[in-house]
């Protein structure tokens, strides 16, 4: 029959790709089934401004896999990195500005102008992160253990995870244990006294959660992060092209290995007859089967929409429920006319220096308040910006002479306590254009045009369940062996057949590609 | 030892006589040891203390409730026979600002009809979640019990022991090891939404989560502490909280009696300047006096920066180890107000006198309420309108008070010790005044009957009953200072870098509360090192 396939792999996004690209390469015939016109998720890149283009919602990669980048050959793809001079620049409400780089000396060097002393202890904590760091990311491509019920292989498995955390030696077991449920806050205050300083690192812990930088179990995640990039500064590079470029790549490469993709079908059931999914049926009733389905989607979407749950065991879907997903995250694109005179410098432009992220939060106690906001419903009124001007690097994206800027904007809760966001989107770009203004005096007047993406967009338009980037929150209760659940951490789900694959499974974090890999080693696991 | 006869010689020296150092005194003495408890004031239990503040009031002046205290610590001490009794608190009682409560008792039938008038699936919930705290509690429980296992320790002893943690949890149905992961991470007001809808419930039950910490009910970590509400349950000596007849300070003097009858030497008044050290090892201490006292082990139930940062010379300990006992947090959160009354307060959502004021008052009307508390803290200054929990112990236990009076104790959270405008001795007023604005918002009356008003800041705290930085548990509760990382990594075993020297208060697993279990554990490994040293 020309209908039927062995794998549908629901959702296109990076972790779809990427699965399909290795179970096609196991012989597998592999569907993928995009909702939207484009393949890429959260990873994409748009036009939202007549001649602007840029990164649609995430606009930096922490480094992908080397061995996915490797395997799915992405730069004969047409794939380039783009690894700009600065890691972030930081400003302060006093016009200064900090500026750290990929080398941690050529940080320390700036470090220095703020306090000598943080400029020496940089390197030493850096150094440390980078160890641990190291050990962390032979976890993010292994599939967590069965705690549960661990199995002959879990337990040798958790006894060689135990030996390599070991190998760190005592005191760095200790750092371990007790950096992991610390508050992100208290941990960068172990390392330095410069507040900036502080803040800057610190909000890697908090971002894309609901968490400030004084909430136990941020240090986990900071750590996580550190996994994929141990960087303190925090990643900064992004593709050529933006953020679409990078899957349009994994989308060729997917092609190549056999793959079919198609855009524009959206799939509103998964079938399952005994406990077992057979195939998916789309928005315009049609029915496709296959032998395994594969979902990219979130795991809310995908076991409490996309499955009957009648299906499911009732304490599974109550669990499922319970799994938090509630985003916090607001994205704005502006078009410029020009790039902004940052105080920080002084009235010069320096590109090189802004040629990275640009960190607004100069406080722990600034981003702290703007996640209180968010805790009532409401909208920071001080919010924390993460921004990246990406055509300082690559002019592509906007006319000659012109900018676009990114901005990832925090807090703005997915529920609100007055109001709905649909009337929330000017008062978003009223408080963003506020704050970037207190920095850059210039920014109001080079504003051409501006997209707001609510997280009501995230969920309604690119398909984030609760408008949560990372599909559900990263913390203590929900990562590794918990991720999304309990016993439900390899991938499998309690339907035979049905696998989950994106964001919502470990490691979780960001566009690494990790569950799409992990996932589709498991299943083909299971196939033999 | 012919150095002189002014030098009296022990087996073991406990420093401080709180209810720590007399249970872990009690334990060396019935096993055969010469014991002395050296108090630095002038009455004995630390912070489990009963006091005449006003003539005729005796108040718990810091810790007010029981609940915890081990039962196999009354037991093994016979603690009933030194005038340990302790009354039952029942219930808890939470106004509301719209002029309705949530009234909780320990009748099962009667809270159930109670929550159902708030909400159906509610009462149906609350049967489930107190049977699923009951199946945490049984788990949790014999860790309470053990001494924590070093981690990164490759011996057959630690290795043993997380062996024998991980079958436990291997063993523990799905449903439970989900619960018990969920209550080890989550915060109480994220672990409660999956239970209840009822706001004001979830508000009242999360409180107990955040008692004595310097976190929100919306910080992970929280949930864990929930636990403790339900472990007198299990343990059928007595059911939740109570009260001990003649206040908190009955528990320690019992304990003191019990420990006395045993052989202990105590005597208060007799703060220490200094523990002796020689060649790595304690030899015993130096009073403020001059005097010194020689011993072949010491025994800390003070918390570790007063012991080691102000006893021993920084050149004893090494600096990684003195590193981390400087990192080791207490940011106490904390105060009370202790009030004597001539009538009782009238509650404008329930009027008049009746049993609803014999429990737990607990002044925690939402979620929101509780959070912002804590967002009023994180910035430095003390909640303006707090979290209270006050109880009235005159109405069970008459002795406490004249006839026909009364002593209402206030437990205010969040009081920060460090705060960022003025101090707490100018704020003390304010702060007091503050707690009985929020209380009279509830009951009107309140004002018009006080005859006596006692404030503690967390300064006071600090000054009085040697808590550092005011907070009631020697250290806070948070994840990355519980179990094996209590106080420091690597120190969580009552040892010390110090040959012969212990610790054995709140400040080691398993923490504060009127619990003794650190005292008896602490005893425990002593009693063990002995007998191994002696061979």
């Amino acid at each position: 029959m020309a209908d039927t396939r062995d794998v549908i792999i629901i959702g296109g996004g990076h972790n779809g790709l990427v699965a399909a690209y290795y179970l096609a390469k196991a012989g597998l015939k592999v569907l993928i089934l995009e909702r939207r016109p484009v393949v890429g998720g959260g990873a994409i890149s748009e036009e939202f401004h007549p001649g602007f283009r840029c990164s649609t919602l995430a606009h930096v990669t922490g480094p992908l896999l080397p061995k996915i980048s490797r395997d799915l050959q992405l730069k004969k793809h047409g794939f380039t990195m783009i690894e700009p001079q600065a890691r972030v620049c930081s400003l302060a409400p006093d016009g200064r500005a900090l500026v750290l780089y990929q080398e941690a000396s050529k940080s320390a060097e700036e470090i220095a102008k703020f306090s000598a002393k943080d400029a020496s202890r940089y390197g030493e904590s850096q150094e440390v992160v980078t160890r641990i760091a190291s050990v962390l990311s032979e976890l993010l491509t292994q599939t967590p253990p069965a705690l549960e019920s661990p199995t002959a292989g879990d337990l040798l498995q958790l006894l060689k995870a135990a030996k390599n955390i070991r190998r760190l030696g005592k005191k760095n077991v200790y750092r371990l244990l007790r950096w992991a449920p610390m508050a992100v806050a208290d941990l960068v205050a172990e390392w330095f006294d410069t507040e900036l300083l502080r803040a800057t690192v610190a909000a890697r812990g908090i971002f894309g959660n609901a968490v400030g930088p004084w909430s136990a179990g941020t240090g986990a995640v900071l750590l996580m992060w550190a996994a994929t990039d141990a960087n303190l500064a925090g990643p900064a590079s992004f593709p050529a092209g933006g953020m679409g470029a990078l899957t349009e790549a994994m989308s060729k490469a997917a092609r190549e290995a056999g793959v079919e993709v198609r855009t524009s079908h959206e799939v509103s059931r998964i079938l399952v007859k005994d406990g077992e999914a057979k195939g998916v049926v789309l928005s315009d009733g049609n029915e496709l089967a296959a032998s395994i389905v594969v979902s990219n989607a979130d795991p809310k979407h995908t076991l409490l929409h996309l499955v009957d749950t009648l299906h499911l065991d009732p304490s599974f879907v109550e669990k499922t429920r319970h799994y938090r997903c509630t985003g916090t995250v607001a994205k704005l694109n502006f078009a410029l006319s020009d790039l902004p005179r940052f105080t920080g410098f002084n009235g010069k432009l320096d590109r090189s220096a802004l040629s990275g992220r640009i960190h607004i939060g100069p406080e722990i106690d600034y981003l702290e308040r703007a996640f209180d906001h968010s805790k009532y419903g409401e909208i920071s009124q001080e919010p924390y910006l993460d921004i990246s001007i990406p055509t300082i690097s690559d002019s592509s994206l906007a006319p000659a002479g012109q900018h676009v800027m990114s901005v990832h904007m925090q807090f703005a809760p997915f529920q609100l306590k007055d109001g709905n966001w649909s009337n929330r989107r000017d008062q978003l770009r009223a408080v963003v254009t506020r704050t970037i203004s207190g920095y850059a005096p210039n920014f109001r007047e080079l504003v051409l045009g501006c997209q707001v993406i609510t997280p009501e967009d995230l969920e309604q338009t690119y398909g984030f369940a609760g408008g949560h980037i990372f599909h559900g929150e990263l913390a203590l209760d929900q990562l590794f062996t918990m991720r999304p659940l309990l016993g439900w951490a390899r991938y499998r789900t309690p339907i035979r057949k049905l696998y989950l694959c994106g964001s919502g499974t470990h490691p979780g974090v960001g566009l690494s590609g990790a569950s799409g890999l992990n996932a589709a080693r498991e299943i083909v696991k299971d196939l033999r | 030892m012919g150095s002189g006869a002014a030098k009296s010689r022990y087996d073991v020296i406990v420093i401080g006589g709180g209810h720590n150092g007399l249970v872990n005194a009690a334990y060396l003495a019935k096993a055969g040891k010469k014991v002395v408890v050296l108090e630095r004031r002038h009455v004995l239990g630390g912070a489990a203390v009963t006091e005449e503040v006003f003539p005729g009031f005796k108040f718990s002046v810091c810790s007010y409730v029981v609940s915890l205290l081990r039962p196999e610590i009354i037991r093994e001490l016979d603690l009933p026979k030194y005038g340990l009794e302790i009354l039952p608190l029942d219930g808890t009682f939470t106004p509301m600002p719209n002029g309705d409560y949530l009234w909780r008792v320990n009748d099962h039938a009667k809270t159930r009809r109670e929550i159902a008038r708030h909400s159906r699936l509610d009462a149906e919930a609350y049967e489930e979640f107190g049977k699923a705290m009951l199946q945490m509690c049984k788990f949790v429980k014999p860790i309470l019990a053990m001494a924590p296992p070093d981690p990164a320790s490759f011996s057959p002893r630690d290795l043993m022991k997380m062996l024998f943690l991980g079958r436990r949890f291997e063993r523990l149905p799905e449903d439970d090891k989900y619960n018990q992961v969920q209550l080890m991470t989550m915060s109480a007001s994220d672990f409660l939404d999956q239970w209840f809808e009822t706001d004001v419930l979830k508000a009242t039950m999360s409180a107990s989560g955040i008692i004595g910490t310097f976190l929100g009910v919306r910080s992970p970590g929280t949930a864990y502490v929930l636990l403790h509400h339900y472990m007198g349950e299990i343990d059928g000596a007595f059911r939740s909280w109570g009260f001990a007849r003649g206040g908190t300070g009955t528990i320690s003097n019992a304990i003191a009696d019990a420990a006395r009858e045993a052989g202990v030497e105590i005597r208060t008044q007799s703060p220490i300047a200094r523990i002796l050290v020689k060649n790595g090892k304690a030899t015993g201490v130096v009073m403020q006096s001059g005097d010194e006292i020689l011993s072949d082990l010491v025994s800390s139930s003070i918390d570790p920066h007063q012991t080691f940062l102000k006893m021993i010379e920084p050149e004893y300990l090494p600096d990684d180890f003195l590193e981390q006992v400087r990192r080791y947090k207490f940011r106490g959160s904390s105060g009370k107000v202790n009030l004597a009354l001539d009538a009782l307060p009238d509650f404008r959502c329930l009027p008049g006198e009746g049993p609803h004021l014999r429990g737990a008052i607990s002044i925690s009307p939402s979620v929101e309420y509780m959070e912002r508390a804590y967002d009023d803290a994180k910035y430095g200054s003390y909640s303006r309108r707090p979290y209270i929990d006050v109880v009235i112990p005159s109405l069970t236990d008459p002795s406490v008070a004249p006839p026909g009076k009364h002593v209402l104790s206030c437990f205010v959270q969040y009081a920060p010790y460090k705060l960022k405008d003025g101090t707490w001795d100018e704020k003390r007023e304010a702060f007091g005044d503050n707690v009985i604005d929020t209380l009279s918002e509830h009951a009107p009356n309140l004002k018009n009957i006080i005859v006596g008003r006692q404030v503690l800041t967390p300064l006071d705290l600090e000054r009085e009953f040697g808590l550092t930085e005011g907070n009631i548990f020697q250290g806070e509760l948070s994840l990355e200072q519980l179990f094996f990382l209590r106080p420091v990594p690597g120190w969580a075993q009552y040892k010390t870098p110090i040959r012969d020297l212990y610790m054995c208060g709140s400040a080691t697993h398993p923490g504060g509360g009127v619990m003794g279990a650190p005292g008896r554990l602490a005893a425990l490994t002593i009693l063990n090192q002995l007998k191994n040293g002696a061979k």
